[in-house]
């Protein structure tokens, strides 16, 4: 047997074969669970609805809750907010990689939203913003930026001095070594950092519209966990995952197209 | 014409210490002068041999210019007379570290010294991609000029950096150990290409290197530094025949070769008390 043999690898078929047995004692543990009539469960509907139950409650989630009304609201939000975190992030981030005194201008700022818990931002915007739109807005801009400025300024400290300084030698000017060198080389790293934040951010509109929504999926489950039904909250789960995941995907094809050099790494 | 011609690169008592005033303190030059004057319709080829931390690569950042070790703690640094402010095109450099951009092809890390200079050499995209194209020939590159440089060997990344240096045509050339991490079938074959390519561009040339077969092949003069502080212990200009024309194996199994790598080995001992070369 090669199973534990260090880094020795596994066939395909048998890797997927193996990602699959703890999803279906999962499914299996539900159904065990659930089985049976109402009364005769291990636990009771009220505590966990059969898996049967939650797949036919997807019409009224569909019809009733307006599901799809609701992804396009909190994705519009997280790509709202993303958008104008990114806007002060980048260029932000980039100057102080590039510019000691930026830097040091920035750094002890930056370094104490750091440390701030991302869920105290949702009473703190309620409390500057209101509970429409704008709050949700800019309660993911900061969120973002928190999350996005040590990653741009680190994508760029990553760039080999070697780099500079051949471009210095090649006649660049300061602003041809910050677009082009600095800013050129570590795109990559910058656009995966995007990527991450994006799926984190995706995350953080849930805690958002769970707080305080009209509208949206946290909405949705919050609702759902008050005044049910439950089955909605499985629901809503799975549509989050998948729409996270969806997203992810379509990230992975853009990074591969702007970056051909990276991927054959 | 009646003037004296004023040196390539001249250095007047140049002195560098790093972190001057604590207790880290670092002098890597000291008292080092020289003055290299241009070789008219030919440049000069000078390689460097030294210990290990001598201020070798010092020296040639010092030419460079770049920010952080220009300019010199004492003395002076001239390039054509004028004190070195910082970098530019006029001196092209080769790292030891393989320095292609890695988010160019082959042929635009080749145009992308062109395209820096835009405005002021006025050469139009596809003139750039004509004068890549003769320097890529040049080192032998033809085959791979759509491939990025992790698709590349090491010397092959090298051959690179050689090419996107004498597009510009720098008259003045810096090379800081480039063969160093390369194995030493490539490294024959870089020296060779070097030999070819360094008569035709006519540039000077300051060679680091801690080979003395490489210093005695490529060199028309040697100089040999001593341990920081560094500064010329020995110069070597006679008795350093030119090999021109013939590959370094071919040069290396000749007689007055190992006559002249036996000469500066001795010399190397006398200035430096038995150390070797690194």
């Amino acid at each position: 047997m090669s199973w534990w043999k260090i880094r020795w690898p596994v066939a395909r078929p048998i890797a997927l074969a193996l990602g699959l047995v703890p999803i279906l004692l999962l499914l299996g543990l539900w159904f065990a669970l659930t089985h049976g009539a109402a009364e005769e469960r291990v636990l009771s509907p009220v505590i966990l609805p059969s898996p049967a139950e939650v797949v036919s409650s997807f019409p009224s989630l569909w019809w009733e809750r307006a599901l799809s009304r609701s992804v396009i609201t909190s994705f519009l939000r997280v790509l709202v907010g993303f958008a104008v975190g990114a806007a002060v992030a980048l260029p932000l981030g980039i100057f102080m990689a590039s510019f000691e005194s930026i830097r040091a201008s920035f750094a002890p700022l930056a370094t104490a939203f750091g440390y701030l818990p991302i869920p105290t931002l949702v009473p703190l915007t309620l409390s500057l913003f209101g509970t429409g739109e704008l709050q949700k807005v800019m309660f993911l801009a900061i969120a973002f930026v928190v999350y996005l400025l040590p990653l741009v300024v680190k994508a760029i400290d990553d760039v080999d001095s070697v780099y500079l300084r051949t471009a210095f030698t090649l006649g660049a000017t300061t602003g041809q070594a910050v677009r082009r060198v600095l800013v050129a080389i570590a795109w990559p790293d910058i656009f995966q950092a995007l990527r991450n934040g994006f799926g984190v951010g995706w995350g953080y509109i849930l805690l958002a519209e769970m707080v305080a929504a009209e509208s949206g999926l946290g909405n949705i489950i919050i609702t759902s966990q008050r005044r049910g039904p439950r089955e909605h909250i499985y629901l809503v789960l799975v549509v989050i995952t998948l729409v996270a995941f969806l997203t992810d995907r379509l990230w992975a094809f853009v990074g591969s197209r702007l970056f051909p050099y990276r991927e054959a790494k | 014409m009646s003037q004296t011609p004023v040196p390539v690169v001249e250095f007047r008592g140049v002195e560098k210490t790093f972190a001057a005033g604590t207790a880290r303190a670092f002098t890597a030059l000291a008292g080092l002068t020289f003055a290299i004057e241009d070789l008219p319709g030919r440049g000069e080829f000078v390689a460097v041999l030294g210990p290990s931390g001598c201020g070798k690569s010092t020296m040639l950042n010092l030419i460079a210019g770049f920010e952080g070790i220009a300019p010199p703690t004492a003395g002076e640094v001239l390039v054509r007379g004028v004190p070195v402010s910082g970098p530019g095109r006029d001196r092209g450099m080769i790292f030891q570290r393989y320095s292609s951009f890695p988010h160019l092809t082959v042929l635009d890390n080749v145009t992308f010294g062109l395209e820096l200079n835009g405005r002021e050499l006025g050469h139009s995209a596809a003139e750039r991609r004509e004068l890549a194209r003769h320097w890529l020939a040049r080192v032998g590159l033809t085959p791979h000029e759509q491939k990025y440089p992790h698709q590349l060997s090491g010397g092959q990344q090298q051959r690179v950096a050689i090419a996107r240096s004498l597009v510009l045509k720098p008259r003045i050339i810096l090379m800081d150990e480039p063969f160093s991490a390369l194995d030493e079938p490539t490294r024959l074959e870089m020296q060779e290409l070097i030999l070819e390519l360094w008569r035709e561009v006519e540039a000077t040339v300051f060679l680091v290197t801690h080979s003395i077969a490489e210093a005695v092949y490529l060199g028309d003069r040697i100089w040999i530094f001593t341990h920081a502080p560094g500064r010329i212990g020995r110069e070597l200009r006679d008795g350093i025949p030119s090999f021109t024309g013939r590959p370094p194996l071919e040069a290396q199994a000749t007689r007055e070769f190992q006559s002249a790598v036996e000469s500066v080995t001795g010399v190397f001992q006398q200035v430096n008390g038995g150390a070797v070369p690194s």
